[in-house]
């Protein structure tokens, strides 16, 4: 619709809007790549929705997480290499956690709006990571251009499943993952706590949950995830963090596609695969037809704006 | 150092009634929709695609007002969008709203790309200054009467809407409506009609931020242009309770904290760009550090949020 507007010729668009992302060279290795991003991020924004917490912060604690990997790796190298690995994956997550650890004790203590300090945390976390980056953790190789942090060496590199193939072992650990979140919040009570402090705190009170616990479980989960998200995404795809690495908003993404995913931690992976399969589609659609990418948060918007109306109506069906 | 002080003080006080009009007129179209019950969050969307369509209109046209007249109508049909989907189709307020974020900043600029391929943004056409030969008037001339037209209608638009909130039979519905629309409803109040006003209203003024962003923020037109300072409005006005006067005193501290970090900055001459970004982290964390002081006795608008269904 936007490209068609945009100048682009619709037969060219609509093919590469499906078939370009298997068929063009590293565009299933995208897939994946995002997919990962997606569905780690997603889990949590979805975890955090199911205690009726909005957690528009996920991009600040995804980049949180990318510096961690760095700041662990540069000031904890001293370490034998397997356990430095694992402390990279783990600071990632704590990063997060950290970060999201403000809004859970304001909401918590103060009763302050996660909204409003998960956005604020937004801003500050780029400036941070923009810190970071051109301070502590920089690359001394090069002064020249934009900062940017070194490289990981290979043995820092999440590996590919078989040689040859664009896919890493972050795919079935995420999707591991995925799974157990599955078996750990809906197989469990806790899911009807989670949903019933979401839906009433007046009827969580009277059912003796405790909201408190609740709410800072679910907020640090969330935290930790969208961390871990930035040390996959830089240990299995990027290797490197720089200014590009933090430009796009992938927290927005994770929320809609925990919203598609209708908080279910199953869901939010077919949901988040498919808006990996749609991004990269919509992003090669916007190359063949000379559009620029930044159509794809067009496109992302309306997408939601359909599934929403698609909720609408299916909802209005079983009420009138 | 070289400079005197007094300057730097001048300085620093013109700033921040510089950039205020920007978080004003947001802040109280913000206001004014969420005490109606309805949270915007695409305000950052439609602030871009109005920027947008300042810089395009006042280079066509080389009128500013011309060009201020076509961002509130952009504003105007985004706001009508938003308000369809939230209101009457009774979306989630903040998926909606997000979405609404997206599309705008995609289509902000792929328009703009289209118009301007060359990726370079055209000669900003400023309003004309009012108060020109006031400039003379020591201090008071460059902190209060150098300014931008436009600041003074902001603070005048603080004072209406204040006005507009608790005195008039409008204001009080639009506060009904938020707090208990059964109640309104009863009464005879047309809820989703006061909602749906509220929102255009809102999305107007957001039209109006995103015109004098364009003169005075950052000089042209990239993607995620306003990057986040949109969004901070929602802050602000939290922090306000919603109280328009509360809401001119979090814009002026927050900018007065933006412009002391900015002149400090630049007054140090920090080569090094580490040092810059910790100190333009301030503003955003003064505004985080008044949540435990302020944020306690937030009284949210009780229906914010909650879409309202007749019967």
């Amino acid at each position: 619709m936007v490209v068609v507007y945009a100048g682009g010729n619709l037969e060219v668009a609509l093919s590469s809007l499906f078939l370009n992302p298997i068929t063009l060279a590293g565009g299933v290795q995208q897939i994946f790549v995002r997919f990962i991003l997606f569905y780690t991020m997603g889990l949590g924004v979805g975890l955090a929705l199911k205690a009726g917490l909005w957690n528009i912060g996920a991009q600040g604690q995804l980049l949180i997480g990318m510096v961690m990997v760095f700041v662990v790796y540069t000031f904890l190298a001293f370490l034998p290499w397997p356990v430095l690995y694992i402390a990279m994956i783990l600071g990632a997550a704590l990063g997060g956690l950290l970060w999201i650890a403000v809004p859970t004790i304001l909401r918590v203590k103060f009763g302050a709006n996660e909204i409003v300090v998960t956005i604020l945390l937004n801003v500050v976390a780029i400036n941070f990571a923009f810190f970071m980056l051109s301070g502590p953790i920089k690359s001394s190789g090069t002064a020249l251009g934009f900062p940017h942090s070194i490289e990981l060496p290979a043995q820092f590199k999440i590996p590919n499943i078989v040689g040859g193939t664009p896919i890493t072992w972050a795919v079935p650990a995420t999707i591991v993952l995925g799974i157990i979140l599955y078996l750990v919040v809906e197989r469990t009570p806790f899911r009807v706590k989670a949903d019933t402090v979401g839906e009433s705190h007046e009827t969580a009170k009277y059912a003796g949950i405790s909201i408190p616990r609740v709410m800072a479980i679910t907020m640090l989960a969330a935290g930790a995830l969208a961390g871990l998200a930035g040390a996959t995404y830089l240990m299995g795809y990027r290797y490197e963090l720089d200014i590009g690495s933090f430009s796009t908003n992938y927290g927005l993404v994770a929320i809609i596609c925990a919203l598609v995913g209708r908080k279910h931690m199953l869901g939010i992976g077919l949901a988040s695969f498919f808006f990996a399969y749609m991004t990269i589609g919509a992003e090669s659609m916007a190359l063949s037809a000379n559009v620029t990418t930044y159509v794809v948060f067009a496109m992302e918007g309306i997408m939601m704006l359909g599934i929403l109306l698609g909720n609408y109506l299916t909802e209005r069906r079983f009420l009138v | 150092m070289s400079f005197p002080l007094s300057d730097v003080i001048v300085g620093i006080l013109s700033t921040t009634l510089q950039l205020s009009p920007f978080y004003l007129f947001a802040g109280m179209g913000e206001i004014v929709s969420e005490q109606a019950g309805v949270a915007n969050m695409g305000l950052e969307g439609i602030m871009l695609l109005s920027l947008m369509t300042t810089f395009i209109v006042d280079y066509a046209t080389g009128n500013p007002w011309v060009a201020l007249l076509a961002a509130i109508c952009v504003a105007g049909v985004f706001g009508c969008f938003f308000a369809f989907t939230a209101i009457r189709l009774r979306m989630d307020q903040i998926a909606s709203g997000l979405a609404i974020y997206l599309v705008g900043l995609g289509l902000s600029f792929v328009i703009f790309n289209t118009v301007y391929p060359s990726g370079l943004t055209p000669n900003y056409i400023p309003l004309p200054s009012l108060l020109t030969n006031w400039n003379t008037v020591p201090y008071v001339g460059t902190i209060f009467l150098k300014q931008d037209v436009m600041v003074y209608v902001s603070l005048v638009l603080v004072l209406v809407t204040a006005f507009f909130l608790t005195r008039t039979s409008l204001g009080l519905r639009v506060r009904a409506v938020g707090e208990n629309p059964k109640a309104a409803d009863n009464m005879g109040v047309n809820v989703n009609k006061v909602r749906f006003l509220a929102v255009i209203f809102g999305a107007l003024m957001f039209g109006v931020s995103g015109f004098y962003f364009a003169g005075n923020f950052v000089p042209g037109f990239q993607t995620d242009v306003i990057a986040g300072r949109g969004f901070i409005v929602l802050a602000m006005i939290y922090f306000a309770n919603w109280k328009p006067y509360r809401a001119l005193f979090a814009a002026l501290s927050f900018n007065l904290v933006y412009a002391l970090q900015n002149e400090y900055v630049s007054l140090s001459g920090f080569g090094v760009a580490s040092v810059t970004t910790l100190f333009n982290m301030l503003p955003y964390v003064f505004l985080l550090a008044l949540i435990p002081v302020f944020g306690r006795k937030a009284r949210v608008p009780k229906f914010l949020l909650k879409p309202y269904r007749k019967g």
